[in-house]
Order: C-alpha cells, then sequence, then structure tokens
C-alpha cells in the first residue's frame, strides 16, 4: 500500500495500485509542476516508478498570495 | 530523467525551460536566476542594505537565503498580522529561520499599531486582503525608509506576478499597468522596491526551499480562500500547461513593450501623490490609505 500525506493540510491517503510518480498526479489531479513530491528526503520526477510500500509526501505549491 | 547538465538522475523537471536538473546543478540554476535579475534589472549591489520582507513561506524564505548566500547585505522585516494562530505559527518559522542561520530580523506588530487584521476585518467592510496588502505595504516603506535601507525586496515569484498582470489587464488599469515591473525606483516618499525571484516560478521556490531544508508556513491564509489571484493563477497554470514559457513570454513582453507605454499615458495624467496630512506617507488623498483605515477602526471600536 502506498501512503501519501499531502500538504497544506496533512490528509493521508493511500493507493493500493500506482507504479509511477505520475499515475499519482493523475490520481490527485494534479501536474508535475503543481507539486513537489517526496520521498525520503528527495524530489521525485514524474517519470519515477513507485514502490508497493512507500510512504510520499505530496505538498501542493500554488500559494494564494 | 537525467540531469541536463552533469548526467545523474534528476530531482526538479522544468518543462517550461524543457529541462530538468539534479539537486546540485538546480541550485547553481537557481542562484543565477536571481542573480541575473538582480543585476539586469539593478536592483542593488553589494554595497546596498537591503530590507527583505518576510511572511513566513517559502517565497520569501528563498528569496532570504538566496540573497545571503550571494553576499548581499540583508535584513528581514516580518509584519506580524495578528491573526490567531496563523500569525503565530507563521512568526515562528521566520523567527526560528533567522535564528538558525544567524540572520538579521525586524518585527512590525500590526496589533501595536492597532491595525490587527482580525479587527480591520470586522471595521472596514471592503476585501480584507487588499487592505491587508495595503497595510504590509505601507509598514514595508515605512520601516525601509526609517531604517535607512537602500531597496525593499519582496519574494514574489512569477506566478504572482503574472497574475497581478493578468489582473491589471483585465480591468486596463493603467495606473497599475504602468507601474508593475521588478524594479521600482525610489521616488515620491518610496523606497526602492525589487523583486528578486520574478523570473522564478512557484514550483522552482518550493523545490529550493525544500532543496534547502527551509522550514516554512504552508497554511493558506484562513482570510484567503476565494482571492481571485488563485484562481488566475489556475488559468496561467491551464496557459503553461499547453504552451511551456507562456507566463514568461507574457510578463517579459509586457516589461519590453507593454510597460513603457502605460507609463507615459499615466506621467501625463496620473495622479500626483503628496504626503499624508497624518502620517506623510505618500498619497493621491488627503489622507492614506492606512490612515483611513485607522480612522475606521477607531470609529469601530467606539461603537
Amino acid at each position: 500500500m502506498i501512503t501519501v500525506r499531502m500538504e497544506p493540510g496533512g490528509e493521508v491517503k493511500t493507493f493500493a495500485q500506482l507504479n509511477t510518480v505520475q499515475q499519482l498526479l493523475n490520481r490527485l489531479g494534479l501536474r508535475h509542476t503543481e507539486a513537489l513530491v517526496i520521498r525520503g528526503g528527495r524530489l521525485l520526477t514524474q517519470d519515477l516508478k513507485l514502490e508497493s510500500d512507500d510512504a510520499l509526501t505530496v505538498r501542493v505549491v500554488v500559494s494564494a498570495g | 530523467m537525467k540531469c541536463r547538465r552533469c548526467k545523474v538522475p534528476a530531482e526538479v523537471a522544468l518543462p517550461s525551460h524543457n529541462t530538468a536538473f539534479c539537486r546540485d546543478c538546480f541550485l547553481v540554476y537557481f542562484s543565477r536566476q536571481v542573480e541575473n535579475a538582480v543585476r539586469r534589472h539593478a536592483m542593488f549591489t553589494r554595497k546596498d542594505r537591503v530590507l527583505v520582507a518576510l511572511s513566513g513561506g517559502k517565497d520569501s524564505l528563498s528569496l532570504m537565503l538566496q540573497l545571503s548566500d550571494l553576499g548581499f547585505d540583508v535584513t528581514g522585516l516580518h509584519v506580524d498580522l495578528g491573526i490567531p494562530k496563523s500569525s503565530e505559527s507563521a512568526r515562528a518559522k521566520v523567527e526560528g529561520f533567522c535564528a538558525d542561520r544567524g540572520l538579521k530580523l525586524q518585527v512590525k506588530e500590526l496589533a501595536a499599531e492597532g491595525l490587527a487584521i482580525p479587527l480591520v476585518k470586522a471595521a472596514v467592510h471592503r476585501p480584507v486582503c487588499s487592505i491587508c496588502g495595503k497595510i504590509k505595504r505601507h509598514f514595508f516603506n515605512k520601516v525601509a525608509l526609517e531604517g535607512g535601507f537602500t531597496a525593499l525586496a519582496t519574494g514574489h515569484n512569477l506566478d504572482d506576478e503574472v497574475a497581478r498582470l493578468f489582473a491589471n489587464t483585465l480591468r486596463w488599469d493603467q495606473g497599475y499597468l504602468g507601474d508593475q515591473g521588478p524594479c521600482l525606483p525610489d521616488e515620491s516618499g518610496f523606497a526602492r522596491k525589487v523583486k528578486p525571484l520574478y523570473r522564478l516560478s512557484e514550483f522552482e521556490t518550493a523545490a529550493f526551499a525544500f532543496l534547502r531544508g527551509i522550514e516554512h508556513h504552508k497554511d493558506a491564509c484562513p482570510y484567503s480562500p476565494g482571492a481571485s489571484f488563485t484562481g488566475h493563477k489556475r488559468l496561467w497554470n491551464d496557459l503553461e500547461w499547453k504552451s511551456p514559457g507562456s507566463k514568461v513570454s507574457f510578463y517579459e513582453g509586457f516589461l519590453e513593450r507593454g510597460r513603457p507605454a502605460f507609463a507615459a499615458q499615466e506621467r501625463e495624467s496620473g495622479f500626483t501623490l503628496t504626503p499624508c496630512a497624518k502620517c506623510g506617507s505618500p498619497t493621491s488623498q488627503e489622507l492614506c490609505g492606512v490612515c483611513r483605515v485607522r480612522l475606521a477602526v477607531e470609529a469601530f471600536g467606539k461603537g
């Protein structure tokens, strides 16, 4: 199970089957320039493969200001 | 995906530049974008004292760190808006950021000025975002002038600038269109205002903040939902997605071909600024906007 913590807000989502970062972003309705995808202190580009037990943070970057 | 410069695995993909960078090369790219903006628009030099407006968000803290790394003489200014929880969290981030890195910081509390934003919101029946912006700009300018700073830097990024230009264009607001740009000179009672991040997107400043370990304030202002800027940013993100490079092209094209025409018109027919009768800040009316807000808050307090 892939666990994703959303920022801001802190909501936690889980996904049973995702192969790539791009698939994750598609499921979240985000483009890869609208959010940072973070795993273990590194940023992931959209082409990278995900592991079935990944714990990720997705930080949406669009501010209101 | 590989880094364009050194061919190791990339961490940041930038479709607007049709490229991707690893961590180290992205930080070099970011630094060069800031340094080029400062030099190209003659924003300031290493002899200047620069006041950097720090909200606690990713953009302003990234700007402060990058300018410090480049050897500029920077001092942070945080305006504490007095919004319960939100302002406390933002201020803590700014104070922690500056303390950890040995950076100079000044804090201006709006509550001490009788202008805490919740009180202003209750007293003035206009959209609070524009009033809050007006109050912040007033104190940024005041502190810069009184402190002898030669430039006032803000963390406005490309997305902020494009959204603002778009909003001004929708209204064909000649005054604002003649006065928007990454470097506004010091004149008529205003400190020089500069935006060294104006060529970097929100995504790029967010990536920089993450890669440099900046703990920033991430929650949206509780008063901002529905702000028109957010909707404009979404529209431009759609456009940029379909046509990468649109934002830079729109903004740079305006600076080169649009702004001079609006500025010329504004010089002929624009308002003349005079000192506010109460506080001395430049204004086109007898009292500046902040003094008028202050009067409204005082009247509200008297019931």
